[in-house]
């Protein structure tokens, strides 16, 4: 069950990034492999993700389910593959950036819906399209006022015979689409809101 | 044809165009007489089609198998090509291929580190009812390779979607084939993917790629297509102009080449014109990736080269399918099907008739070509798989698992018979009679018309040990399934160069052409004939290649 955890900060408030996060056709094409998404309601999304596993690049249709909107702190969310055995499971969690080395609340279930999601799926059955994300780490901010921290986390569960395997596959590809997603997030909303 | 540049911007003895088995043999032995190489790709990855394919090298007698007691002798081996041919090779060739092939073998693994190891349990093609056929042992693989020691190029070297990752020929057959492929060890997989360890045509050309590129230092240059050959006052080639720098962004880049130059790009499959003319189908669907266009048969006789043939009858075209959204490089991905060969499964045509052992491509294959002469129309290009619930209960469909959802716009499902056949647009009736037909067979184990389940190859392949008869069993369980199926080809093509005993292309008036080489699937295919053999392409790409590169490396620099 390959599971990964990203965290990156900004030098915007919580709110802020709240107000776009929430909003999934706001960051919808960041996701890597990105080919169509359907609201069905504020809960329940389906995702359609195209993306290379290796040499191969493949369609991946999968239903997202938020868990939990517990703004502008945490989302929760829960997905599951429609055309290929998987399912799996999210958070993203957003907090302000006060001290560095401090951490999110142990066992508190962080945002990372949309990036650990889009991340897996990408990552896993397609590969990074785009690349890493434009953002540089010295974009980081480091702790102070204003500063906020987010926090992604994402874990996919294959299924089937063949499960090991696509765990395999999966694994190294997960990372960078989190980043790549987090990152680009970040980018969009720092250049929105002119932060160096 | 282009003249010498004012300046090269490389210069070396022996330039590899392409980077598959052929080119990078060449390109090894080549360096290893004191020659200076270089390799051109056109592709953005190295390995041609060789890295995308199963890897298997055919060699009879092979030291390996010799080992592990499989008796086979090098007589019989040349019986068993011969019938393969069926007649309609050039001795000459043939022979020549079959005397060095082993020293080729034993080179590379020598002197390239390549880790031959013999496949055990898969049969020839044609065993036993082939002279000289045998039951193990011919088929040549690599042992795992590890896609780590690549260091740059370990991202830019062709991985393959049509073989199993991190399986070993052997074990797949040891596993129960890809009738039980359910029940393999994907742990066992999954932790080889995760260290890169290479298996079948990427594992192959992991060890050419690293010997070449790697441990010689040949320099690669990729995503460089060569655009033609330079040659000199007599007609001989001294060189290349390729294109550098992007899709009309590019710059000419003239890469001289003083003692010669190794054309070895594959076959025509996604060349349209070409296909259709010198395979004779207009449909015509390539599985490997889309440089396999051609470029040989417009380089070749645009400075002279002859162009020979052998019959096009049973080389190695398949039927096939794509699955929605699967893509290689940008372009969708045909994938060949076996399915049809296992119990509960059938093809047919247009008609609604079975037409030939699905089991066994050399079978059927000649079949695709089939020409209604009242109709005036090939009855078999355009043909439906077929199977049932039993099938789907055992059987995956691709890498669709049972259980697992099947890809929408490709698979037609209905609850008779009847109803498949009006949703596939043939005659009910006929389906219905050929189904009952063939369910009446295969419950007592028989295909009295097509013989399904007499081939030991196929057997081991697809069928299914729990089953009397391993390749057969009715439809008799709803739902039904439809899949529709194309002519799929794996560039072993009819028409190439023509070349002589030193891989040297042939001109139109009979004389070789002075610093022009050719190997591979860009070579007629004058040394293995009218038929073909798994394997065979991979053995005659790694003894050519052998034998044009030591061959160039030998002549005086022009």
């Amino acid at each position: 069950m390959p599971e990964v955890e990203y965290t990156t900060t900004a030098k915007l408030p919580v709110e802020t990034i709240w107000e776009f996060v929430r909003e999934m056709d706001n960051w919808a094409t960041f996701v890597a492999g990105y080919e169509s998404h359907e609201k069905a309601s504020e809960d329940d999304s389906t995702w359609v993700l195209k993306g290379d596993v290796g040499v191969l690049a493949r369609t991946v249709k999968f239903a997202v389910h938020v868990d939990e909107w517990a703004g502008p702190e945490r989302v929760r969310f829960s997905l599951k593959g429609l055309n290929e055995p998987m399912e799996g499971s999210g958070t993203f969690l957003l907090s302000v950036h006060e001290e560095e080395g401090a951490s999110p609340e142990p066992g508190a279930p962080r945002d990372g819906f949309f990036t650990r999601l889009f991340t897996a799926i990408a990552r896993f059955f397609y590969g990074l399209v785009h690349g890493r994300a434009e953002r540089a780490e010295s974009a980081d901010a480091g702790p102070g006022s204003g500063m906020s921290r987010l926090v992604f986390r994402l874990r996919v569960d294959p299924g089937g015979p063949m499960a090991p395997m696509v765990n395999a596959m999966m694994k190294p590809m997960m990372m960078p689409a989190a980043e790549g997603l987090a990152n680009q997030i970040m980018a969009t909303l720092e250049k929105r809101h002119g932060v160096e | 044809m282009a003249g010498a540049p004012a300046q090269w911007d490389v210069e070396v003895d022996v330039v590899s165009i392409g980077s598959g088995l052929g080119g990078l043999a060449a390109a090894i032995v080549a360096h290893d007489q004191g020659a200076s190489c270089a390799v051109l790709e056109k592709a953005s990855k190295l390995g041609g089609l060789s890295g995308f394919g199963g890897g298997e090298v055919f060699v009879p007698a092979n030291e390996k198998m010799l080992e592990l007691g499989l008796e086979d002798t090098r007589e019989e081996g040349r019986q068993y090509y011969e019938f393969v041919s069926a007649g309609f090779h050039s001795e000459p060739h043939m022979s020549k291929l079959l005397e060095t092939m082993h020293e080729a073998i034993a080179y590379y693994g020598e002197k390239a580190g390549v880790a031959w190891k013999a496949c055990q349990g898969l049969p020839d093609y044609y065993y036993p009812d082939a002279p000289g056929s045998k039951k193990s042992g011919r088929y040549l693989s690599v042992d795992l390779f590890d896609g780590t020691s690549l260091g740059e190029w370990q991202a830019h070297t062709w991985l393959t979607p049509i073989m199993p990752p991190g399986a070993l020929h052997e074990e797949m057959y040891e596993w129960g084939g890809l009738a039980k492929v359910t029940e393999w060890d994907y742990e066992l997989l999954g932790q080889r993917i995760a260290e890169d360890k290479r298996t079948f045509g990427p594992g192959l050309m992991g060890f050419f790629v690293k010997a070449a590129i790697l441990d010689r230092g040949i320099p690669a240059y990729t995503e460089t297509p060569v655009q033609e050959l330079v040659t000199d006052a007599n007609g001989d080639v001294i060189g290349v102009r390729a294109r550098r720098g992007g899709e009309g962004e590019g710059k000419d880049f003239f890469v001289k080449a003083r003692k010669g130059v190794i054309l070895a790009v594959g076959g025509y499959d996604h060349n349209k014109d070409m296909a259709t003319m010198f395979e004779e189908m207009e449909d015509w669907n390539g599985v490997f990736p889309a440089y396999l266009d051609g470029d040989h048969m417009v380089m070749g006789p645009e400075i002279g080269a002859a162009i020979a043939s052998v019959p096009n009858t049973n080389l190695a075209l398949f039927y096939g399918y794509q699955i929605p959204g699967e893509e290689v490089d940008g372009r969708p991905l045909w994938r060949s099907s076996w399915e049809g060969g296992c119990p509960h499964a059938i093809w047919v045509n247009k008609a609604g008739e079975r037409f030939c052992d699905e089991s066994f491509y050399k079978d059927y294959q000649p079949r695709i070509r089939e020409w209604d002469g009242k109709k005036q129309e090939q009855p078999n290009t355009d043909i439906h798989l077929i199977f049932d619930g039993s099938y789907r209960d055992r059987y995956p469909l691709g890498s669709f698992m049972p259980g697992q959802p099947l890809p929408e716009g490709m698979v037609i499902v209905a609850d008779s018979i009847r109803e498949l056949a009006q949703r596939i647009e043939v005659d009910p009736d006929a389906l219905e009679r050929t189904i009952e037909h063939f369910n009446a067979g295969a419950e007592k184990g028989e295909d009295p018309d097509f013989g399904r389940g007499s081939m030991p190859w196929a057997i081991r392949l697809v069928g299914d040990p729990d089953y009397p008869n391993p390749l057969l069993g009715p439809l008799t369980k709803p739902p039904y399934h439809a899949v529709r199926l194309r002519p799929v080809s794996v560039g072993i093509n009819s028409h190439g160069l023509r070349w002589n005993l030193d891989a040297q292309v042939e001109h139109v008036r009979g004389h070789a052409i002075g610093g022009f080489y050719t190997v591979g699937n860009s070579a007629a295919l004058l040394d293995i004939g009218g038929g073909y053999q798994s394997g065979t392409s991979n053995s005659r790409a790694i003894t050519w290649g052998y034998v044009a590169g030591r061959h160039a490396a030998a002549q005086p620099a022009r």
